[in-house]
């Protein structure tokens, strides 16, 4: 707890002009590669507060909220994300393997499925 | 008549070539570097831990009877040797009961060995209502597992085309090889029942093939190959389990 305290400070230090989108992004894309998911969707949801047609911040905050199992969230924000930006390879990607993800995970119990 | 150049070129010739050519191809590294720069900066792979929901909605603590399954290689036992050395039902109960009760909080309730089943067609066993509430009784298993398995050991030996770089003359030539190669295919169909009604909760079929090097390889460790890979899937029935994934984030 206290080397994430540690880590955000030196964070709002380093990225001294928070009041951009990108640098709420930069910010919480770098606690994301920690594994601090928490405060990484905080940044990401501030990034969409700030530039709501940003495609890159709708992706990101959709991957943070996905890593914190909020599902429902995640799949309107990666829906968003392809809306502004409908090209991008890597939002494309991430949302095909959500969507697969999502879909098994939302299977009916009780249901015959018939494979792996 | 010819005049002395003020600044005589230092370099000869030769020594002037090789370095243009030098400069000429750093340069067109930083052009290709800089034009896929765009492309990769910016973005960044991360790894997640996915939960995955228990298939079966369950309070975590019920008692489970584990029924026999179906052996549907059962008739093909006589003509091939190789399932002969393996008591299927017997390991796949042992590896089942081991991991439920390792891995779950569930409580196994053991069944009488020579328990048989009501029928050996899995839609009948699926229909057995009457069958499983009776179990469940008996039992005071609130949830049972049956359902069929079926495991094959294929020879997968044969000749197959490869590619041969002659020492002689360096060219590529094809040519065909006698590989042996042996298949493990496992497949499971689970049918849940719930002890007090009888009735089928869930069917569900779990899918696994591997291949060893080696016409010989061992029928066991086929098995447990097949049964590890699927450890995951099947204890996820069960309980919530966790599958990692990768996205992409932008850094910028």
């Amino acid at each position: 707890m206290a080397f994430g305290a540690v880590l955000i400070l030196s964070g709002c230090t380093s990225y001294s002009r928070p009041e951009k989108a990108e640098t709420q992004i930069a910010f919480g894309s770098d606690v994301a590669r920690r594994g601090l998911w928490r405060e990484a969707a905080f940044r990401f949801e501030r990034a969409v507060q700030k530039e709501p047609n940003n495609a890159r911040a709708h992706n990101n905050l959709a991957v943070a909220l996905e890593a914190g199992g909020e599902f429902a969230r995640a799949l309107a924000e990666y829906k968003r994300a392809l809306e502004l930006d409908p090209g991008d390879t890597y939002i494309r990607r991430n949302y095909a393997r959500f969507a697969e993800f999502y879909t098994s995970y939302t299977r009916t119990t009780g249901k015959a499925t018939g494979g792996t | 008549m010819a005049r002395n150049s003020p600044h005589p070129d230092p370099l000869p010739g030769g020594e002037r070539e090789k370095r243009s050519r030098a400069t000429g191809v750093f340069a067109l590294v930083l052009v290709a570097v800089l034009t896929a720069l765009p492309a990769f900066a910016g973005v960044t792979q991360v790894k997640l831990k996915l939960p995955l929901k228990p298939r079966l909605p369950l309070r975590g603590n019920e008692k489970i009877a584990l029924a026999p399954f179906v052996i549907a290689t059962e008739a093909e036992k006589a003509r091939d040797r190789r399932l002969q050395n393996v008591d299927l039902q017997a390991e796949f109960q042992r590896f089942l009961k081991k991991q439920i009760e390792k891995k779950t909080k569930l409580e196994v309730v053991e069944l009488p060995g020579d328990r048989k089943l009501p029928s050996q067609n899995l839609s009948e066993l699926g229909r057995s209502t009457e069958y499983w509430r009776a179990l469940g009784a008996e039992t005071g298993a609130e949830i049972i597992v049956s359902g069929s398995l079926e495991f094959r050991v294929e020879d997968r030996s044969g000749y197959k085309t490869e590619e041969y770089v002659s020492p002689i003359d360096g060219r590529t030539y094809y040519r065909q090889v006698y590989v042996e190669q042996t298949g493990f295919l496992f497949d499971i169909v689970f049918l849940v029942f719930d002890g007090r009604s009888g009735e089928k909760i869930l069917q569900d079929q779990f899918k696994d093939f591997r291949q060893t090097g080696g016409r010989r390889a061992d029928e066991l460790q086929g098995l447990f190959e097949n049964l590890f890979s699927l450890e995951n899937q099947i204890l996820n029935l069960f309980v919530a389990r966790d599958r990692e994934a990768e996205r992409y984030i932008f850094t910028d």
